[in-house]
């Protein structure tokens, strides 16, 4: 408390002392005050009183001891005790004021003696606990005071004591940081500070901690594009009514569509046509789809791509791997449709496996391209839908390849989805196999592709973050 | 900027920035002549292990910057900064939420984009649901929560991550009174473990009240 404080309590206690003269407690408060701002005569005067008037009670001694203490007259604070324990032995209070004299006089051992006295007489009591902690800050012996502060917030957690003055010793160890925490500790309790400190002991890594790597390894990275393709399947799926069955339904609607149009209605190309024709759409549009989808995904990931350190490859494979579960379907529709067309399977359909992997590299390498390049200039997701109107016009899904006159017919295989889907038909119409070396050589060109690709995001991945904020 | 306590000083030097710049470009391109903002300028500090540091700063000073600069997310345009080998995340809350897929969902996905791995999130997804309060609701679709229900997901999931060094973005505030009170004693025992934490914030006292030394942009 501030001076002009203590000035006015010794008013207030002034007047307390006329209402109730007769309570003890208004005698030695008062002097108290005094002794606080330093008026020694004024506050002994009201001691003196107080004895005459309370001769039965130990708090106007004890009161008196502490103002020999602070006026400097340790010999008479002294005797003040030793009178006090003869005539209230078994006092608390008593207690405690003879171990503060004893240490006021310097001497710590004697003031351990009465302070042991008192705690293990009142157990229960904070006071002698505390006063049992002080003793070792006044003996500046700071890791011992930081020992008996333990004790006490352990049998008094609610005591602020136990922390602030324990911080008080950590800062005169010099440890700041255990002294923060001991403040910090006040608020989120003991039981809180006590499970920091198991965790500095403990190891690195606990049931409790993950530490994550700086950079996920190739299996965690598949295992994320996966589970993250798998759940956006299940999150499309869960919003329409009629869930995973829109999967079946569309692929359906659209070949119902192309065989109502092309194959009654305007009975073009001729018998076969038809088979011919959705053998080489159903794989183009799974190849329009993805491009779409993928094209505009790392701008689309710019909000996660700030939040966690990802590589920008994730977003166009999650979308692949998307299209690619729902195309299975639609794969099974087609060969069902074949089936019942009059093209049974035959042992040429085996082959269907390498040219789907060979199309999926395809798509992969052009995917992460345009996802790659559109982050730097927006302007190319207006070409995209022409770019894919171009391919689906130049890949020979309307025509069949003897239409082309055969100086083109190079050219026109050059573009390795026209490759792609003419295999298709080798297999499923033709019942054939495919031309391995035409197949092998878009392989090649692919994985030529990917690796360019892998390279330049690798080269690229600090880049992104920043380029698709600005 | 100027730094303050630099007698703290704890652990040897595990991340260091030495003059970084950063900015960002506002408008122009290939036809017109690019004009840039000045994120961050000339910012130097190193951080120790174990210490825990405050960034410093009002609105738009450059601070989550700063963040995603130290994170390894962007990188300066001129200075640089060194990373001793250690790793360093953002406390990422809902990273990656889908609204439509249920709880236990999302915690498995949160949790994989901040780097768990499967396994890892699975094992604990029992200690999330209980954590987070959630019950029930961990099987029903995010987009049924609550906000204060999906703040409490998204940190129960963020919680167990434990970086060499730890980027929080302003100390949170989730959930209401006594999730918020749970959250922050969870925090603070991070905050004051051996954990080397980077806590940005714009109020002084708060700095004061966690940091062994503070940084003002």
């Amino acid at each position: 408390m501030r001076q002009a404080e203590w000035d006015k309590a010794c008013e207030r206690w002034a007047i307390m002392r006329q209402v109730y003269f007769d309570e003890v407690a208004v005698w030695v408060q008062a002097a108290i005050a005094h002794r606080k701002l330093g008026q020694f005569d004024l506050a002994n005067g009201l001691l003196d009183s107080a004895r005459e008037r309370f001769p039965d009670l130990p708090d106007p001694l004890i009161e008196l001891a502490m103002l020999q203490c602070e006026r400097g007259c340790l010999a008479e604070a002294e005797a003040l005790a030793a009178e006090l324990r003869k005539r209230f032995p078994g006092n608390l209070a008593v207690m405690l004021n003879s171990a503060r004299v004893s240490a006021r006089r310097g001497n710590l051992s004697e003031a351990l003696v009465f302070n042991r006295q008192a705690r293990e007489t009142f157990e229960e009591s904070s006071e002698p606990w505390l006063q049992y902690a002080e003793l070792a800050m006044q003996a500046k012996d700071w890791s011992l005071a930081l020992e008996r502060w333990q004790e006490v917030r352990q049998r008094f957690p609610k005591h602020a004591e136990g922390f602030t003055r324990a911080a008080v010793a950590a800062d005169a160890l010099g440890d700041g940081s255990q002294a923060r925490r001991l403040r910090l500790a006040q608020e989120y309790g003991n039981a809180w500070l006590e499970s920091v400190q198991d965790t500095d002991l403990g190891e690195n890594e606990t049931a409790h901690t993950i530490n994550p790597p700086q950079r996920r390894n190739w299996r965690t990275f598949a295992d994320l594009v996966w589970t993250k393709a798998r759940l956006n399947l299940k999150s499309e799926a869960s919003k329409n009514h009629l869930r995973y069955l829109w999967w079946i339904l569309d692929p359906v609607l659209y070949m119902t569509v192309f065989y109502v149009v092309f194959g009654i209605l305007m009975e073009r190309g001729g018998p076969g046509f038809i088979a011919y024709l959705l053998t080489g759409l159903v794989p183009f549009q799974w190849f329009a789809k993805t491009v779409q989808h993928t094209s505009n995904s790392i701008v689309g990931g710019k909000g996660l791509m700030h939040k966690v350190r990802i590589s920008p490859l994730f977003f166009p494979l999650v979308g692949i791997v998307q299209n690619t579960g729902k195309q299975l379907l639609v794969f099974g529709m087609l060969g069902i449709f074949l089936a019942l067309y009059g093209l049974p399977p035959t042992i040429h359909w085996l082959a269907f496996i390498p040219i789907v992997l060979v199309q999926l590299m395809l798509m992969t390498a052009v995917s992460c391209t345009l996802a790659m390049l559109v982050p730097f200039a927006r302007d190319l997701t207006n070409l995209i839908p022409t770019g894919i109107q171009f391919l689906l016009f130049t890949s020979g899904i309307f025509y069949t390849i003897d239409r082309i006159p055969e100086e083109w017919r190079s050219l026109f295989f050059t573009n390795p989805m026209a490759n792609i889907l003419y295999q298709y038909r080798q297999v499923f119409v033709e019942n054939q196999w495919p031309d391995w070396s035409g197949l092998g050589w878009v392989a090649l060109g692919c994985v030529v592709g990917l690796s360019m690709v892998i390279f330049l995001y690798r080269r690229l991945e600090p880049i992104f973050p920043r380029v698709v904020i600005e | 900027m100027k730094s303050s306590d630099l007698n703290g000083m704890c652990g040897d030097v595990i991340i260091s920035l030495q003059n970084v710049g950063v900015r960002y470009k506002r408008r122009g391109g290939f036809l017109r002549k690019p004009e840039y903002f000045q994120a961050l300028e000339g910012v130097s500090f190193d951080i120790h292990r174990g210490e825990t540091l405050g960034i410093l700063g009002r609105n738009g000073a450059g601070k989550s910057t700063l963040l995603r600069v130290v994170a390894g997310i962007i990188q300066p345009d001129s200075g640089e900064i060194v990373n001793h080998g250690v790793t360093v995340s953002l406390l990422a809350l809902q990273a990656g939420f889908d609204a439509e897929l249920p709880g236990t969902d999302n915690a498995i996905l949160s949790g994989m984009l901040m780097g768990y791995t499967r396994k890892q999130v699975e094992a604990r997804l029992d200690d999330i649901a209980e954590f987070s309060e959630l019950g029930d609701f961990m099987y029903e679709p995010v987009k049924t929560y609550s906000s204060g229900m999906k703040s409490r997901l998204g940190f129960s999931v963020a919680m167990y991550m434990t970086p060499d060094v730890l980027l929080l973005d302003e100390v949170l505030s989730v959930g209401d009174k006594d999730f918020k009170k749970k959250a922050e004693t969870e925090m603070m025992k991070k905050v004051h473990s051996n954990q080397t934490v980077l806590l940005v914030t714009h109020s002084e006292q708060q700095a004061k009240r966690l940091c062994e030394r503070s940084i003002s942009l």
